[in-house]
């Protein structure tokens, strides 16, 4: 019943947010913007709400390459399959995100863990190649991090950068991850896009998705 | 007519080293205390790629004491350094003390800490402190069972990776509502200090299962009050990476830390400071975030000083 609440003045805050007028150069300002000031404009809710069907759904699904095409490339050279598929700001050792497009079925669903996520085999092997958070309570900053228009250096300090990167995946849980389907899911077909880090922990990557479809059941 | 003066002290400064069996250019190194050993880490990081580079090094420490600080860069200034690598004393602060030395001349190359202004040092090198609380904060979460009391133990407040961690525990935490947290205090980033508010917790709150804690030192300090208090079931996660903290993991006692690549990030702003010294090529970004790595059971015994080895 907490969780419900909770859900419900998120949602409702969302849609408050979304009633309010945000200028488009405003926006598209946000690379621009200046590191020190600008506080009123810069609800981290508000932003990725204002840009995400504008800015951010059509940049993943212009970039998004097939997932085992990227994991297989990623594998062999992590340089060719981030500058095809992925971004990473310039600084040393910063790891690739890459976005992805996934189409398989799910295998495994970890719906008792609020960190809730479904595995889903892509290569028709019956195993789990990725796993796909679907929350409500969701890691990393995969999202932002993908983005070739946004940069840390445009924030004031890591707490500004952090919450517009929770922001993307509170956004993506309350518009598309909450309405999913939680019981009886393994089996059934999904298709998604996401983006993930890549790491050399060599299990199956975590993808954050932006866009998913759980299919009926089978 | 400020720089002027500046310039002519710079001068005079360096004319004096020349008598000095030592010709070579002076990197200034001002961090915090060393009595915690990130911060000895990072200042010998910076040390031994600057003299590797040829240069002449001082190494200053501020005691987290803004004042002192500004003294040290006035020092720095005097003395003619070439480049001042900085472990700042305050995110609000600093910005004077780094505006001084620039316009005297003289380039800032951060390290560590973040401060509220960017155009001022030529580079910000700071850990993704918000990345690995989350990393640290997720791994608490799966030791815990996802439920239980706990204690959260934070930094000095003056700090901004202080904010910045405790931030990224509780974005990560308080999406779980049976983890309950029964204190949150600050145990200034010290041990004796964490043992000691470890202790006075645990006789207020017996019923505790974890201690969430922003750096290492005072995750020492609560894990010894607890063994102390025949209270080895508490589960313990740190912040840093710090040799101790892996003793402890390897022996089974602090379950997990969070490494921050400090020694690297040192020598980082010296190579960028040695790029811009001879080549007047400032870094292409200032602010240049870092990547934390989870620390474990399962990778602990490859942690040395602040690097994981291959």
């Amino acid at each position: 019943m907490r969780w419900v609440g909770c859900a419900m003045a998120l949602s409702l805050g969302i849609l408050l947010a979304a009633c309010r007028f945000i200028p488009t150069d405003q926006v598209s300002a946000i690379g621009a913007a200046g590191g020190t000031n600008g506080a009123a404009a810069r609800d981290p809710d508000q932003m990725v709400a204002s840009m995400w069907a504008a800015k951010v759904v059509p940049y993943f699904e212009k970039r998004a390459g097939p997932f085992l095409a990227v994991r297989d490339l990623a594998a062999k050279s992590p340089d060719e399959a981030g500058a095809k598929w992925g971004y990473r700001a310039k600084s040393e050792d910063t790891p690739w995100t890459l976005m992805v497009r996934i189409e398989g079925t799910i295998v495994a669903a970890e719906t008792e863990s609020r960190a809730g996520s479904i595995g889903v085999d892509a290569s028709g092997r019956g195993k789990v190649d990725a796993t796909v958070q679907i929350g409500p309570a969701m890691g990393g900053a995969a999202i932002r991090d993908a983005l070739d228009f946004v940069s840390f250096g445009d924030f004031t300090n890591q707490i500004d950068f952090a919450r517009f990167g929770k922001a993307f995946n509170t956004y993506v849980y309350h518009n598309t991850l909450e309405k999913l389907p939680r019981a009886d899911i393994v089996g059934r077909k999904v298709t998604l896009i996401g983006a993930y880090a890549l790491d050399s922990s060599g299990q199956p990557p975590l993808v954050t998705p932006v866009e998913i479809t759980i299919g009926p059941k089978p | 007519m400020k720089v002027c003066y500046a310039l002519v002290g710079a001068l005079l400064a360096s004319a004096a080293f020349i008598g000095t069996a030592s010709a070579a250019d002076l990197i200034a190194v001002i961090t915090p205390s060393h009595d915690n050993p990130f911060f000895k880490a990072e200042a010998e990081g910076a040390e031994a790629r600057a003299k590797a580079l040829g240069y002449d090094v001082i190494s200053l420490v501020h005691d987290d004491d803004a004042n002192k600080q500004s003294q040290l860069f006035d020092t720095a200034i005097a003395r003619g350094a070439k480049a001042i690598v900085l472990d700042n004393a305050g995110a609000d602060a600093t910005v004077a003390a780094v505006k001084k030395a620039k316009d005297a001349g003289i380039p800032s190359f951060l390290i560590d800490r973040e401060i509220n202004a960017s155009g001022i040092a030529l580079a910000q090198i700071v850990s993704n402190n918000y990345q690995g609380a989350q990393l640290g904060g997720q791994e608490f979460v799966k030791l815990m069972g996802e439920k239980g009391a706990f204690v959260e133990l934070v930094g000095k407040e003056s700090d901004t990776n202080a904010g910045v961690r405790s931030k990224g525990y509780h974005d990560v935490i308080d999406e779980y509502p049976d983890l309950k947290m029964v204190a949150r205090q600050s145990a200034n980033w010290d041990q004796t200090e964490a043992y000691s508010k470890m202790e006075t917790i645990l006789q207020a709150n017996p019923g505790i299962k974890g201690v969430i804690s922003g750096n290492d030192t005072m995750a020492m300090g609560a894990e010894a009050a607890l063994v102390a208090a025949g209270r080895k079931d508490v589960i313990v996660v740190g912040f840093d990476g710090s040799n101790d903290v892996r003793d402890s993991i390897l022996k089974g006692g602090i379950k997990a830390t969070v490494l921050q690549p400090a020694y690297r990030e040192a020598q980082l702003a010296v190579e960028q400071a040695d790029a811009f010294i001879k080549t007047k090529a400032a870094p292409k970004t200032e602010k240049q975030l870092m990547d934390c790595v989870l620390i474990n059971g399962a990778n602990a015994a490859k942690l040395e000083t602040f690097e994981l080895k291959p």
